[in-house]
């Protein structure tokens, strides 16, 4: 029991930030952005090739981070600049990033259990070595540690979208044609949602590598699928009414759908099953309120931008 | 102030569905000016005004805007000048966002926009005060997301925005055609009341004839792209419908043969 919740809230933590980036796009700027299912591993890949290289952990993981905010930015521009569709515009830059991954880390896997990560790190700083903590004392600290990380990326977000520029970024997904009347150029701002969400999932990318010990190109497999369901989860428990509901709903919906990830290991549920059974539910999830209210939408999730596009061209 | 030189606008060029919608239009427009456009289905009255809006850009031509050349401009680099109001309720306003968000973006009409609190007491306040005056009771419900309003509430908020920043230019386009007649009237009237209260240089498409009588100080008619007739003040306020009608078919050679116009009340 008390592994499934240490576990629950230590991944939980480490995936809402990830969490946090998929809202944004899907949910937010109704832009169904696949790139994250390639910066979450670069995010790692980054990280893990600096630290084996001597790179500070700490600027390893801001390295992992930023390679993210690059990778969102090369499907803005080419969502943007070059016209290229949504969808097609992530699975163009989450394939190049395989290559990036494999070409940066020299093979498919970098292991890293030898060397300081991340959360050890931070702790030198307060002059803690780790082998003065129990693994209780470790556990602990590096939960509140990533409690008060992701909490600080909720507060600076919930105060983002509440700025001149977020409302901007809001009413791009909202209302593209209003905002663009007004005098925005939508361009711009969904090049800058983008960058800060693919940013979020990179650095959780960056964090699961510290936190499991290594980096391995595969380990982005599924994590869009995983996150989704844990905004629906979150959006299922808290509402989806209130930016800080929906934000700080998508934080405990990852910790909900690890805890639930954790139990399932416990009750020795076939892991490989995990995948294809988070898919069913998230389809469930956005199936079942259709059928009960046509008339009403489902959960939001995902929003497709196409149809707003298609609009505005057809004016 | 505004001006449109020999402007064409072509869709589907050099294919059988080619159309002309606006051949060679020319208007100077008078700071001040209350023009009201009338003609039939597919006239190009729309266009026009998309064309000033720089949602869409002219083949041909030339528009300037406080003699200003801005006629590659795209629509959000005019947007600093340029209110405008389509007839879809949905359409100029966010549903998702509250009131008073709806109203801190038009606020920022045409500016930067930085990483400041969006909404500030003083501008609270001011929002308040803008609302009040249209007498719809929204200035008590600033903090309430705009998909709850009615449509008649949400084209009087849509009309706050377009004229919170007074621009320059104000195009309405048949903004009161989605609305039941009693809500039309109250938006018209709200109007009205805005445009000379700001003296705010407008174009609108009306709704219905009567409309086009009753608001503005001149009236136009467009005709397969062109404008074919420019009523002063005095003329057309001595107009009745059916003399109005009688003078569109004289000069286009066709009757008036948009039924929608001259039945809707
Ligand atoms: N985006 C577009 N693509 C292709 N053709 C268009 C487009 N917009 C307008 N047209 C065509 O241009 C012509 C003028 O259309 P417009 O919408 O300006 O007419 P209108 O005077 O506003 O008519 P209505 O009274 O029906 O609103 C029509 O023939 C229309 O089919
Ligand atoms: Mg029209």
């Amino acid at each position: 029991m008390e592994n499934i919740i240490t576990s629950g809230l230590q991944q939980g933590f480490i995936y809402g930030f990830m969490a946090l980036g998929v809202l944004l796009t899907f949910r937010i700027l109704g832009f169904p952005d696949l790139t994250v299912e390639g910066s979450f591993p670069l995010g790692a890949a980054i990280t893990a090739k600096a630290i084996v290289v001597g790179a500070d952990p700490l600027l390893a993981v801001l390295l992992g981070a930023l390679a993210g905010g690059v990778a969102g930015a090369a499907t803005g521009l080419m969502h943007t600049r070059m016209k290229v569709n949504n969808i097609l515009a992530g699975i163009l830059t989450t394939s190049a990033i395989y290559t990036v991954m494999l070409r940066t880390m020299g093979r498919p896997n970098i292991p890293l259990l030898t060397n300081e990560n991340f959360f050890d790190r931070i702790l030198r700083l307060f002059n803690i070595t780790e082998g003065t903590l129990s693994l209780i004392q470790y556990k602990t600290v590096t939960i509140t540690l990533l409690f008060v990380m992701v909490l600080t990326a909720r507060l600076l977000l919930g105060w983002f979208l509440k700025t001149d520029l977020g409302l901007a970024v809001r009413a791009t997904g909202d209302n593209e044609k209003m905002i663009r009347s007004l005098g925005v150029n939508t361009d711009n701002t969904k090049l800058l949602t983008l960058i800060i969400s693919n940013f979020m999932v990179a650095l959780s990318g960056a964090l699961a590598s510290q936190s499991q010990g290594f980096a391995d190109v595969g380990m982005g497999i599924g994590v869009l699928v995983a996150s989704i369901a844990s905004v629906i989860v979150g959006e299922m428990l808290f509402g989806s009414r209130g930016l800080s509901m929906l934000l700080t709903g998508a934080i405990l919906g990852s910790v909900i759908y690890r805890a639930l990830l954790a139990l399932g290991l416990r009750l020795n549920l076939p892991a490989e099953d995990f995948k294809a059974v988070t898919a069913i539910l998230v389809l469930l999830a956005l199936f079942l309120p259709n059928i009960k209210t046509r008339t009403q939408k489902p959960l939001s999730l995902p929003q497709v931008t196409e149809n707003k596009e298609k609009e505005v061209g057809q004016e | 102030m505004i001006k449109l030189t020999n402007v064409y606008k072509v869709f589907f060029p050099n294919t059988s569905n080619e159309v002309l919608a606006l051949n060679n239009i020319n208007l100077d427009l008078n700071p001040g000016d209350f023009i009201t456009i009338i003609g039939s289905n597919g006239a190009g009255k729309s266009t026009f005004l998309k064309v000033l809006a720089g949602i869409e850009l002219p083949d041909a031509g030339k528009v300037e805007l406080a003699g200003k050349d801005v006629t590659a401009y795209p629509e959000y680099l005019r947007a600093k000048d340029i209110g405008r109001i389509d007839q879809d309720p949905l359409a100029s306003t966010a549903s998702e966002m509250t009131i008073e968000e709806n109203l801190a973006m038009a606020y920022k009409r045409g500016q930067v926009r930085g990483l400041r609190w969006a909404i500030t007491s003083n501008k609270e306040k001011l929002f308040k005060e803008v609302l009040a005056e249209v007498g719809l009771g929204l200035e008590n419900r600033l903090r309430v997301p705009v998909r709850t309003l009615s449509g008649g509430q949400r084209q009087a908020l849509a009309l706050v925005i377009a004229t919170l920043a007074e621009p320059k230019l104000l195009l309405l386009d048949e903004h009161t055609a989605a609305l039941d007649p009693k809500t039309a009237k109250q938006i018209m009237d709200l109007t009205g009341k805005i445009v000379s209260s700001k003296k705010l240089t407008t174009l609108m498409i009306p709704h219905n004839m009567e409309q086009a009588i009753k608001f503005g100080n001149r009236l136009m008619m467009m005709h397969r792209g062109q404008l074919i007739l420019d009523l002063g003040h005095e003329e057309k306020s001595m107009l009745t419908v059916p003399q109005l009608v009688e003078r569109f078919s004289t000069a286009s050679g066709t009757a008036f043969d948009d039924d929608r116009v001259l039945l809707a009340t």
